[in-house]
């Protein structure tokens, strides 16, 4: 009967097993470290001078809006082209009708540059804001624009999705009431997912140009 | 007619006496949009006297009622804040888009691009009357 077979006769001599297995730990190493920063750290995206870009775009749960011409509006809309939304509501004396006359400029020089966006103002007021008003609202700023809203329970659940929030609140006399509301313009990708926001003070030219990065390059 | 004019005459004489030192630049109303029940009013706002005023009030011809409102953001959500508004004497203060801004509300009828509104300030007991010029946007 054999003895077993030492190390010494099956490799080839101790010095060169201790170089491979520490070959065979480092390569070990280095796969864990790649799978790792495939795992933990997608490729980051480059980020604009004016937003955030998410590294993984977000879809967005099944909604069910009507646009400012009482059609359906839903996650189908959204396909195949950028989209640039703004939550907010026509009795809003500031902050609204500033993004709309910055989303007009935006779209003259998108454009320009052959970087054509949808632009979209979700009504977060369905009660006072009906898509009769919300279409002599949007298109007096642009026939750009598309106005949409929902019922509460929707539009609770898109604003949540979207990672967007709103708040009634009341006013000084009786029925009266005011929102406060999200002033990020959020952008959509061509699937309808989610791609990154953008917050106020908001540049023009800046944003245009970042928007214009985004939308040609197709990430 | 005549006792009206009359009228808006001694009060644009008192008022050139009230609120020293407060001046407007380049006062301008955003067009309301058809449907908007709102809209604002932007000016800088300059105190050449030697006094601090505070700004606590306005109104305007043709609107119901006028609010001094400050937009202010906090955790990426847009308030509105009905305050009072300090110029210190020799300063200015700027009521622009996203900031400080009048609010006017209930118009007898929205003025269109191209018109005035005459706008009324007032610092405590004082007030003055300034001309606010409506336009679609900067």
């Amino acid at each position: 009967m054999r003895a077993p077979a030492d190390s010494s006769q099956t490799c080839v001599n101790p010095k060169a097993r201790a170089a491979l297995i520490a070959a065979s730990v480092l390569v070990a190493l280095g796969l864990g470290v790649f799978t790792a920063s495939q795992v933990y750290a997608p490729r980051t995206r480059p980020q604009p001078e004016s937003g955030v870009v998410l590294n993984q775009p977000r879809p967005l749960a099944d909604f069910a809006l009507v646009d400012h011409e009482g059609q359906p509006y839903t996650n189908a809309q959204l396909q195949g082209h950028w989209t640039l939304l703004f939550a907010g509501f026509t009795h809003c004396p500031d902050v609204c009708p500033t993004t709309l006359s910055l989303m007009k400029q935006l779209d003259a020089r998108l454009r320009q540059r052959q970087a054509p966006l949808d632009y979209l103002f979700l009504s977060v007021d369905p009660e006072r804001d009906t898509p009769q008003q919300l279409k002599k609202y949007v298109t007096y700023f642009s026939p750009a624009i598309r106005g949409v809203t929902g019922t509460r329970e929707q539009l609770d659940a898109l604003c949540a999705n979207l990672g967007i929030a709103y708040l009634k609140v009341p006013g000084a006399s009786d029925g009266e009431y005011t929102v406060d509301h999200s002033t990020a313009l959020v952008l959509l990708d061509p699937r309808g997912r989610v791609a990154g926001y953008f917050q106020p003070p908001h540049k023009l030219d800046t944003l245009a140009s970042d928007l214009a990065g985004i939308v040609t390059s197709g990430t | 007619m005549k006792t009206i004019f009359l009228f808006a005459a001694m009060l644009a004489s008192a008022a050139a006496h009230a609120c020293p030192g407060l001046a407007v630049e380049d006062g301008w109303i955003r067009e309301a949009p058809p449907g908007a029940m709102m809209t604002a009013g932007y000016a800088r706002l300059v105190n050449t006297g030697t006094k601090p005023l505070t700004i606590d009030g306005a109104r305007a011809r043709g609107f119901e009622g006028v609010e001094l409102h400050h937009t202010v953001v906090e955790d990426g959500l847009s308030r509105m804040r009905e305050g009072r508004l300090e110029i210190a004497a020799g300063g200015s203060a700027a009521l622009a888009p996203g900031g400080w801004h009048l609010m006017l509300f209930g118009a007898e009828r929205a003025p269109a691009a191209g018109e005035t509104v005459r706008v009324t300030l007032s610092c405590g007991k004082h007030e003055r009357e300034f001309l606010f010029t409506v336009r679609t946007d900067r």
